[in-house]
C-alpha cells in the first residue's frame, strides 16, 4: 500500500512534465502479472485481477522462459471472450524485461499477400529468437563540462553547439550536430554528468552525476547516482552486448544482393539459403563463445484462425531446438479446423493440442469486475462516483466487460459537458442509451429486421426496395 | 640476433593473406585480404621504399562494413570522415589529433594543435599496456599511442628509445627502431615486391555490381 502511494505521487509529476507518447490501449494498464515472490497471484496487483490459478500458472511458464533452457513449448490460453487471455500475455512480455524477445501477433497477420503464410510465421518464429553477440565499439566517456546550444534567432535551421568533456587526464571540446544536440536535451544532459556516447550509433547513457559536483546546491532526487569522473583517454575500446532478433540478422543480410533488394525491401520473403547461412554462423559464433541465444516468446492471439498448414507447419517448427515458447490465445470452442470439415475442440488439431498445455481463464466474478473498472477509470483518467461504478459493474455483469470498459471514456466526456469532473448515475446511463451493446443490438435486429437489406431469414421480402438477395 | 623468415606470426599472416598489388600514382599500393574478414591496405613511396599509409578495416560480427581505420599515414580527409557517421558529434576542428609516420630509422607522431610550452608534456614508455603514453601537468591531454610495429615483432616500447621536441604547436615524439623491426619490414616488402603488379586499373580483381 505504501509503495502504492509512493509510486503514484513520484508518477504524476513525471507523467505530467513529458508529453506522453504512449496511448491508453486496451492493456495499458497492466505491468506484470501480479504475483509474489513464491509465485503465488495476488488477488489485485500490477494491474491484474483475479484468473489467479491462471495467473500463477502463466508465472510458472514465465520461470521456464527466463531459465532459457526449454525450447518449442506451446502454451494455449483459452477461455471466454474478455477474461484476460491477452492480458495475461502482455503480462508475461511485461515481466521478461528487455533482453527477452517477445513477439506479438494475431493470427490472421499471417494472411498476406506480400508472403506465403509459412514464410511470415517463420519469420515471426525468428523475430522471437534473440542472439546476444558481444561486439567491441568505441565509446566516449566523460564528465560533462559545459554544454552550449546555439539556436538560431529565426528559430528556424540547424542548430549548433559545443559539448567539453573531460576525464581526470584530459578534456576535449566536441562540435555537435543537431542530432546529437536533440538527443543530448531528450536525455536532460548538464554539465557535471558523467555519460557514454557509443561512436557507432551515437546512443547517448547517463551513468550518474560526477562526485565533485555532489556539494553543488541542486535538488536531486534520490535517484542521483554519484560516481567518478572517468580516468584515462576520453575514447576507449569497450566490449558491449547487443540483443537482436535472428530476423533482424537474416534482413540485413538478405539486403546485400545487389540493387534489386532495394524493391524487395524487408517485408519480402527471405531465401532458405540465407537463412541456412546464418544458422550456420551463428552456431559458429556460439561455440566460439561470441554469441548467446535467447529463445524469446512468440504470442499468436486468435488462433482459430490460423489454418492447417500453418498448424502443422507449426507442429514440425516446434520440434527445432532453436524454437521459441510459443504461446497462443483462443476463444473458440469446439469449432471447425479452418481450412478443413473437421471440427475440433479450440479451432486447433489434436496432435497440436497433445503437444501444447493448457491455461484455461474463467468468467470474473463481480467483485473482480469491479476492480478492474476502477483500474481503467484510473488509467484512462476519468473520475467516477461510487454508484456509477456500481452501475458500471452491472452493465458489465449483465452485457460485456469490454463494452461496459468503452463507456467509461464516453460518459466522462458526457459529464464535463455538464461541467462535472466525476462521472454520475445519469451520465452512464445517458450514454448507455445512446449506444447500444450487442445484446441490444441483436435484439433490435431481430425485431425491425424485414426493414433491413439483405435479410436472408425472410425470402418474401419486398424486391423493389433492394437488389439481387445474397448468396448463402 | 636475427630474425629467420616465417619465425613471427605477424610474417606468416601476411605471407598467407591474399595480396593485391598496383603502382598508381607514383606509390605502390598494395591490398592484404586476411581468412578472419579483415582487410589492410598499404602505401609505399616508390622512392624510398618507405611505408607512407596502412589502414585497416575489420568486419562486425553483424556484417556491417566497417570504416576504414588508418593505423598511419595521413587520416581521412574530415568530409570523408563524416559521411559514414552521421550521429552528429566530432571533434572540434582545434583540439589535437595524430597523425603517425614511418621514416627510414624511427617512428614518428605528430600530434597538432597542441600549444603547451615543451615542460607541460611527459612522454613515457608504457610496456604493459604496450603503448607509449603522453600527459600533460594541466591535464589537458592524455594519449596512449599504441605501438603494433613492436607488438608485431615481440617487443615492449622502451623508455631510451624516446625522444620528443615541441614546435609551432605540434608535439613530436620519435621512436628509434630496434633492428628487429627494420628487418621484418625488409621481410614483408621482400614479400609484396615478388607480387606480381598490375599496370592497368581495368585488371583489378573486383566484382562488378
Amino acid at each position: 500500500m505504501a509503495t502504492l502511494a509512493a509510486g503514484a505521487s513520484a508518477k504524476v509529476p513525471e507523467v505530467r512534465d513529458i508529453a506522453r507518447i504512449e496511448r491508453i490501449g486496451a492493456h495499458s494498464h497492466i505491468r506484470g502479472l501480479g504475483l509474489d515472490d513464491n509465485l503465488e497471484a495476488r488477488s489485485v496487483s500490477q494491474g491484474m485481477v483475479g484468473q489467479q490459478t491462471a495467473r500463477r500458472a502463466a508465472g510458472i511458464v514465465l520461470g521456464m522462459i527466463k531459465e532459457g533452457k526449454i525450447a518449442g513449448r506451446a502454451i494455449l490460453l483459452a477461455g471466454p471472450p474478455g477474461t484476460g487471455k491477452t492480458a495475461i500475455a502482455m503480462a508475461i512480455s511485461k515481466s521478461l524485461g528487455k533482453d527477452t524477445p517477445f513477439t506479438s501477433m494475431a493470427g490472421s497477420e499471417i494472411y498476406s499477400l506480400e508472403m506465403s503464410k509459412t514464410e511470415a510465421l517463420t519469420q515471426a518464429i525468428r523475430k522471437s529468437i534473440g542472439v546476444r553477440i558481444r561486439e567491441e565499439t568505441e565509446i566516449i566517456e566523460g564528465e560533462v563540462v559545459e554544454l552550449q546550444v546555439e539556436r538560431p534567432a529565426s528559430g528556424v535551421g540547424a542548430k549548433v553547439g559545443k559539448l567539453t568533456l573531460k576525464t581526470t587526464e584530459m578534456e576535449t571540446i566536441y562540435d555537435l550536430g543537431t542530432k546529437m544536440i536533440d538527443s543530448l536535451t531528450k536525455e536532460k544532459v548538464g554539465a557535471g554528468d558523467v555519460i557514454t556516447i557509443d561512436k557507432a550509433t551515437g546512443k547517448i547513457s547517463r551513468i550518474g552525476r560526477s562526485f565533485t559536483r555532489a556539494r553543488d546546491y541542486d535538488a536531486t532526487g534520490p535517484q542521483t547516482r554519484f560516481v567518478q569522473c572517468p580516468e584515462g583517454e576520453l575514447q576507449k575500446r569497450k566490449e558491449v552486448v547487443h540483443t537482436v532478433s535472428i530476423h533482424e540478422i537474416d534482413v540485413i543480410n538478405s539486403r546485400t544482393h545487389g540493387f534489386l533488394a532495394l524493391f524487395s525491401g524487408d517485408t519480402g520473403e527471405i531465401k532458405p539459403e540465407v537463412r541456412e547461412q546464418i544458422n550456420g554462423k551463428i552456431a559458429e559464433w556460439r561455440e566460439e563463445g561470441k554469441a548467446e541465444i535467447t529463445p524469446g516468446v512468440l504470442f499468436i492471439d486468435e488462433v482459430h484462425m490460423l489454418d492447417i498448414e500453418c498448424f502443422s507447419f507449426l507442429n514440425r517448427a516446434l520440434e527445432d531446438e532453436m524454437s521459441p515458447v510459443v504461446i497462443m490465445a483462443t476463444n473458440r470452442g469446439i469449432t471447425k479446423i479452418r481450412g478443413t470439415n473437421y471440427n475440433s475442440p479450440h479451432g486447433i488439431p489434436i496432435d497440436l493440442l497433445d503437444r501444447m498445455i493448457i491455461i484455461p481463464t474463467s468468467s470474473y466474478t463481480d467483485k473482480q469486475t469491479m476492480e478492474i473498472l476502477k483500474i481503467r477509470c484510473e488509467e484512462e483518467d476519468c473520475e467516477v462516483s461510487e454508484d456509477a461504478l456500481m452501475i458500471l459493474t452491472s452493465i458489465a455483469m449483465a452485457t460485456s466487460l469490454r463494452y461496459a470498459i468503452q463507456l467509461i471514456t464516453l460518459s466522462s466526456l458526457v459529464s464535463r459537458r455538464r461541467k462535472s469532473n466525476e462521472v454520475a448515475i445519469e451520465d452512464v446511463k445517458k450514454v448507455y442509451s445512446l449506444f447500444l451493446d450487442e445484446g441490444r443490438s441483436e435484439q433490435i435486429l431481430n425485431e425491425y429486421q424485414d426493414q433491413y437489406l439483405y435479410d436472408s431469414k425472410l425470402p418474401n421480402i419486398d424486391k423493389g426496395a433492394g437488389g439481387e438477395p445474397m448468396e448463402a | 640476433m636475427s630474425i629467420s623468415e616465417g619465425s613471427l606470426p605477424w610474417l606468416e599472416k601476411v605471407k598467407s593473406a591474399e595480396k593485391t598489388c598496383i603502382i598508381q600514382d607514383g606509390k605502390r599500393k598494395v591490398h592484404y585480404k586476411f581468412n578472419d574478414n579483415e582487410e589492410m591496405a598499404e602505401e609505399y613511396n616508390m622512392q624510398t621504399d618507405v611505408l607512407v599509409r596502412r589502414a585497416w578495416r575489420r568486419r562486425g560480427a553483424l556484417k556491417k562494413d566497417g570504416d576504414w581505420e588508418v593505423e598511419m599515414g595521413d587520416p581521412e580527409p574530415m568530409a570523408v570522415q563524416n559521411l559514414g557517421s552521421g550521429i552528429g558529434l566530432m571533434e572540434a576542428n582545434n583540439m589535437p589529433y595524430v597523425v603517425k609516420r614511418i621514416t627510414k630509422g624511427n617512428i614518428e607522431w605528430r600530434i597538432r594543435n597542441l600549444h603547451f610550452p615543451l615542460e607541460t608534456y611527459s612522454v613515457s614508455a608504457n610496456p604493459t599496456e604496450n603503448c607509449i603514453t603522453v600527459r600533460t601537468t594541466n591535464k589537458k591531454y592524455f594519449k596512449n599511442l599504441p605501438v603494433p610495429e613492436l607488438e608485431r615483432v615481440g617487443l615492449v616500447p622502451k623508455q631510451e628509445n624516446i625522444s620528443f621536441a615541441h614546435n609551432l604547436n605540434v608535439l613530436i615524439i620519435m621512436y628509434k627502431k630496434p633492428p628487429e623491426v627494420l628487418q621484418a619490414e625488409q621481410a614483408v616488402l621482400a614479400l609484396i615486391k615478388s607480387v606480381k603488379t598490375i599496370k592497368d586499373p581495368g585488371e583489378l580483381p573486383c566484382n562488378p555490381s
